[in-house]
């Protein structure tokens, strides 16, 4: 590992400590976490030329301190926005140099996550934000991974913290009445930043940051602050077992691999023994969850030795289990393949027309792709290929597209 | 998602405006592309020359032949365009219906493809 790649990985792990650490004292979280991204770039620029200094820490609460007392000058020098530290702390306060005593306690990072994910925020902002005050990431970082300017990347960042300031949010947990709903929301978000690596086409060099280690690293951090609650063990378990098939589901051309096509040789041993671990422990000890079933079902695909020995029974029963707890058109999509492989194609073509009455998804391109697969499965060569066809017309995905379009022209050459 | 949102006109519409209506109208759209640059959604927002000043290039045999006017033989053309990134397509949807052109005359909304695939 280069010395920059570790310094990068060190300042990650530290950033939301000194976050943390700043905004239990100085209370404005907008402006704490600018201070701190300025300290981190600073720390990335001199450490790995001068060296990593003995308290890493220490070093980046003072600096982070000196650069939130810079803010806090150019801010009051804007006399229009003077309102926005009437309920900061007095600037004594802010002058008072941090020692190496903190007072970082763990629940901090949890709080972080709780306020980067607040419920006034929408989801593309939770996530930007989450990346940044947890995650560590810069702004430009953040821009490249969702394919942005950086400059809009950083518009969406300071209205999520401006939202967050007009919410009234203070940097405390929640009431325990809320705070299940609310770590729901940052699971969500942790999903949907793991989803948007995994589903992307490999980061380019330009652009090195892997959105699904990112989500990996953050909720291995969620699981250590929640290590009994079974849904965070479910979705770290769901994005280990999926990110363990990453490397065989895209072609070196970037085309995507079916999961029955891909080769199970370049699945991640090690990824799938941790998630299998990871979930057969949570749905043992606790209430089931969305996640936990998710992560079963991913947990039997990656354990069969080849598409043909997959324990399709076993995945119907799953879907059916999350159908029961958590109904959502994309699975129940996906339970048809399952109702297809256990009770033939006819079953499943069954299960769609039912779906197809379902407003959500009467559209949807996926609906037409699965309805293409098991026409072809049923030997309906003609009605899978007009399937295929509109599916391929109807996905905004250009991968989708060219993997559907090789879907059709197999077929229509009587493959 | 990233979603393209256009409108289109023709000479006789834009001179149909009164100045101060148009005025106002513009007035009102750059009060929505404040809104959505301030919210991270907006990308880029762009208005395009009189299609009297749009060129069609043509390469035959690997020689360019450049002609005057569009290539799309239409009635009205492309006339301003704004890339959107939002959560999803109900929202474009009501970013389109905050264009004060929508109460005026019709505003498309085109999805852009992505090279990313297949939900997990």
């Amino acid at each position: 590992m280069t010395c920059a790649r570790r310094v990068e990985d060190l300042l990650r792990e530290l950033a939301p400590q000194v976050l943390a650490a700043l905004v239990r004292r100085h209370r404005s979280f907008d402006l704490c976490e600018d201070a701190v991204q300025e300290a981190l770039l600073d720390a990335a620029t001199s450490w790995p030329a001068d060296g990593v200094p003995d308290r890493p820490l220490g070093w980046l609460l003072t600096v982070a301190n000196r650069r939130l007392i810079d803010l806090v000058r150019s801010e009051q020098t804007r006399r229009s926005r003077e309102e926005r530290f009437a309920f900061g702390a007095p600037s004594a306060e802010l002058l008072r140099m941090p020692g190496e005593d903190t007072g970082i306690d763990r629940d901090d990072t949890l709080v972080l996550l709780l306020l980067c994910c607040h419920p006034a925020l929408t989801a593309p902002s939770q996530i930007a934000l989450t990346l940044r005050a947890v995650g560590g990431l810069t702004t430009a970082q953040i821009a490249g991974a969702f394919f942005v300017p950086e400059a809009t990347m950083a518009q969406r960042i300071s209205r999520a913290k401006q939202r967050i300031r007009a919410a009234g949010a203070t940097f405390a947990l929640p009431p325990a009445a809320e705070l299940e709903a609310r770590l729901a929301a940052v699971m969500h978000a942790l999903y949907l930043i793991f989803n948007e690596g995994y589903t992307s086409p490999p980061a380019a060099p330009a652009a090195p940051v892997e959105l699904t280690g990112e989500a990996i690293r953050l909720t291995r951090g969620l699981h250590r602050l929640r290590p009994g609650d079974g849904e965070v063990a479910g979705l770290l378990a769901l994005m280990l077992l999926t990110e363990a098939r990453r490397p065989a589901r895209r072609t070196p051309g970037g085309d995507l691999v079916d999961l029955a096509d891909q080769d199970r040789a370049r699945w991640n041993g090690g990824l799938i023994a941790e998630g299998v671990a990871l979930v057969t422990e949570a749905l043992a000890s606790g209430p089931v969850g969305a996640y936990q079933l998710q992560a079963a079902i991913a947990a039997v695909h990656d354990e069969a030795a080849s598409a043909e020995q997959t324990d399709w029974p076993q995945i119907l029963t799953l879907y059916e289990l999350l159908e029961r707890i958590a109904p959502n058109p994309m699975a129940a999509l996906s339970q048809a393949v399952a109702v297809a492989m256990v009770h033939g194609p006819q079953a499943g073509l069954d299960r769609l027309a039912a779906l197809g009455q379902d407003e959500r998804i009467a559209g949807h391109h996926r609906l037409h792709a699965v309805r293409g697969h098991l026409l072809e499965m049923a030997g309906d060569r003609r009605a899978a290929c007009e399937a295929f066809r509109e599916a391929s017309r109807r996905t905004a995905s250009a991968a989708e597209k060219r993997y559907l379009r090789a879907r059709l022209d197999h077929l229509e050459r009587g493959g | 998602m990233k979603y393209v949102v256009i409108i289109y006109g023709n000479k006789d519409l834009w001179e149909s405006f009164p100045p101060e209506a148009a005025a106002r109208a513009i007035a009102e759209q750059d009060a929505v592309n404040r809104r959505l640059t301030e919210s991270g959604e907006l990308l880029g927002s762009y208005g395009l020359g009189d299609e009297l000043t749009a060129k069609t290039v043509r390469v035959r045999a690997g020689v360019p032949a450049v002609t005057d006017g569009p290539y799309i033989e239409a009635k009205e053309f492309v006339s301003s365009f704004w890339l959107l990134d939002v959560e999803h397509e109900a929202r474009a949807l009501e970013i389109a219906a905050e264009m004060p052109f929508a109460a005026e005359n019709a505003v498309e909304v085109w999805p852009v493809l992505h090279e990313a695939g297949n939900e997990m």
